[in-house]
């Protein structure tokens, strides 16, 4: 952190994209090393895709279609994503978020955080993934298209980063307290979480590739407008 | 002339109440009384919608086709009223399909149609097919009338088209005006937001909103008479539900910050994800998916209504009024926000 040199706003004027590149790598450095510190938070977090996915299993034992396979696993993904993104603003004081105000512009700020989450989250659900996998086992997914569904996966999860990164940022100036977040959130993400559940379960059914490329392409649709409007719009969300 | 836009709003909403109402309905055919069929004399009762059988029961023909090949003309027993003939038929014992259609035609309703009750679905009369025992010849095969379209299933409900989607063309003109005043707010200079501008924006997103409730009841209704349920997993129903809940959550973020400065902008910030989000929900992703909306999967909004010109005539019209009535709304309410601040003020 010490090292970026960006205190000086004309160094920042005259940067080049590789010491943007150094910014953004540094902001995301930040945010790893703020995770480690707060391993407790992650344990936790973990802790409730557990919790959540064995609750699915006590109640339903074993699944009867694919389809709720797929819904299951995306109402604990949607959840755990709420419940990671808690932090991502709360967990800094307004002291350090002044501090960074000075050091970066706020797009890298917004692109460090969305990146993060975005990693992150996809991360939370190849575990809940695994834990599905580990309870419910594979008997009802017997045509299931693999690498459609993991790339369904990675673009759902990073798109519900994107939207709720930014959701958060609205939520956190606003004073208006945690529940902000489920209210501004739900609605916002709510076009993804059709798509994306829709796909999950006709990649589960092993529906045609043509089907499934429509929703993955309406996916990557809505993580590059979640993207772009967080990456316009935050700068005017941070400055006070 | 200042209040031309009141005036002209109040006609064209008095003339849509009006002939969205009184309009007449196109007759039609609305179902035979019979369910099976078999070789040899068949006694059934072809009901109508808005016909007149009795007025015109001189020329009233009913005929009966068989899966397209075969045309049979009915001998009428008794036409009990405008809407009702008990009529008989003769099949031979040739006839394999289950497959019929049923037709009726006098001079003053042209050829009415019941589009294939009994068997599969997706079957029509076709006319100009001569058999040697019936030839089909019509006097008049339009029904000369100016009347409202008949649809099956939709008959009367197609009345609710000059409500119903007018609220949503309104409620998309205000939250465009929303939107663009959203940019505008933030836009003013560096670091500072226009409050005013705001304030438009917050009173166009209200207004909107009660088209957006409005728009769904209206939908609500019609759906019930048309798909069975209040409620129909459609994408463009469900879309406007998240519409309506993102709409309220932006109002729910304006009440959850005291501070004005801080309010708007954060308000405008999220006002215009809403919007984005308002046009990807209603306008993208029904064109992505199946649904039981009319010109759905690719098709613009209305290319499946046959939009004649008797429609056209009220909807227009009521497009129009109801988009005058949102503005004028939109600005009441803007000059009641500013009298509030105002009032604020001054204390």
């Amino acid at each position: 952190m010490q090292s970026t040199g960006y205190e000086n706003g004309a160094v920042y004027k005259l940067g080049c994209i590789f010491d943007r590149m150094n910014t953004l790598l540094a902001l995301l450095r930040k945010e790893l090393l703020l995770e480690w510190r707060q391993k407790h938070a992650l344990a936790g977090v973990i802790l409730y895709v557990l919790a959540t996915v064995f609750v699915c299993y006590l109640g339903f034992q074993r699944l009867e279609s694919a389809k709720t396979w797929g819904v299951l696993l995306w109402v604990t993904g949607v959840f755990t994503a709420f419940n990671a993104m808690q932090k991502t603003f709360a967990s800094e004081s307004a002291g350090t978020q002044l501090f960074l105000y000075t050091l970066a512009h706020p797009r890298f700020i917004i692109l460090a955080k969305a990146i993060y989450n975005a990693v992150f989250i996809a991360l939370l659900n190849l575990v809940s993934v695994l834990f599905f996998l580990l309870f419910f086992g594979t008997e009802v997914l017997q045509s299931v298209d693999w690498l459609q569904f993991l790339l369904g996966l990675l673009l759902g999860s990073t798109g519900l980063g994107l939207a709720l990164t930014f959701v958060a940022g609205i939520a956190f100036k606003s004073e208006g307290g945690v529940g902000l977040v489920a209210i501004l959130g739900f609605p916002v993400i709510m076009p993804l979480l059709i798509t994306i559940v829709r796909h999950t379960t006709s990649a589960l059914e092993g529906a045609s590739a043509t089907q499934n490329g429509l929703n993955l392409m309406v996916l990557l649709v809505l993580n590059v407008v979640s993207f772009v409007l967080s990456y316009v719009l935050f700068p005017y969300l941070w400055r006070e | 002339m200042k209040n031309w836009i009141k005036i002209l709003c109040a006609a064209l909403l008095i003339y849509t109440a009006v002939f969205s109402l009184w309009h007449p309905m196109a007759p039609g055919g609305l179902s035979v009384s019979a369910t099976e069929f078999h070789p040899g004399r068949n006694e059934f009762e072809f009901v109508g919608y808005g016909t007149h059988f009795k007025e015109a029961e001189a020329s009233l023909k009913v005929y009966v086709s068989v899966d397209s090949s075969a045309v049979y003309c009915a001998d009428i027993l008794q036409v009990v009223d405008n809407h009702r003939a008990i009529v008989s038929v003769f099949l031979p014992d040739t006839i394999s399909s289950k497959r019929f259609g049923f037709a009726a035609n006098n001079d003053i309703d042209g050829t009415i149609i019941v589009d294939s009750p009994v068997g599969q679905e997706g079957f029509s009369f076709v006319p100009g097919i001569k058999n040697a025992e019936c030839r089909y010849a019509v006097n008049h095969e339009e029904f000369s009338g100016f009347a409202f379209p008949y649809q099956p299933i939709i008959i009367e409900s197609i009345r609710n088209l000059m409500w119903h989607v007018p609220m949503w063309f309104t409620m998309f003109v205000l939250m465009t005006i929303s939107f663009v005043f959203s940019i505008r707010a933030l836009g003013k200079e560096e670091g500072r937001v226009d409050l005013d501008h705001d304030t438009r924006a917050s009173s166009a997103a209200a207004v909107g909103l009660v088209f957006c409730v409005l728009g769904l009841i209206t939908g609500s209704l019609w759906a019930r008479f048309t798909w069975g349920d209040w409620w129909t997993n459609d994408p463009q129903l469900n879309g406007a539900m998240v519409v309506f809940l993102v709409y309220v959550a932006y109002f729910i973020l304006r009440s959850s910050s005291p501070d004005e400065e801080k309010r708007a902008r954060l308000s405008a910030i999220f006002n215009i994800f809403a919007f984005v989000l308002m046009v990807v929900l209603l306008m993208v992703m029904p064109r992505f998916t199946e649904g039981l909306h009319p010109g759905k999967s690719g098709n613009p909004a209305f290319s499946k209504y046959d939009l004649d010109s008797s429609l056209r005539s009220v909807f227009y019209p009521a497009c129009a009024g109801f988009i005058l009535l949102g503005y004028w709304i939109y600005r009441l309410n803007y000059r009641i926000q500013k009298l509030e601040q105002h009032n604020e003020n001054q204390y």
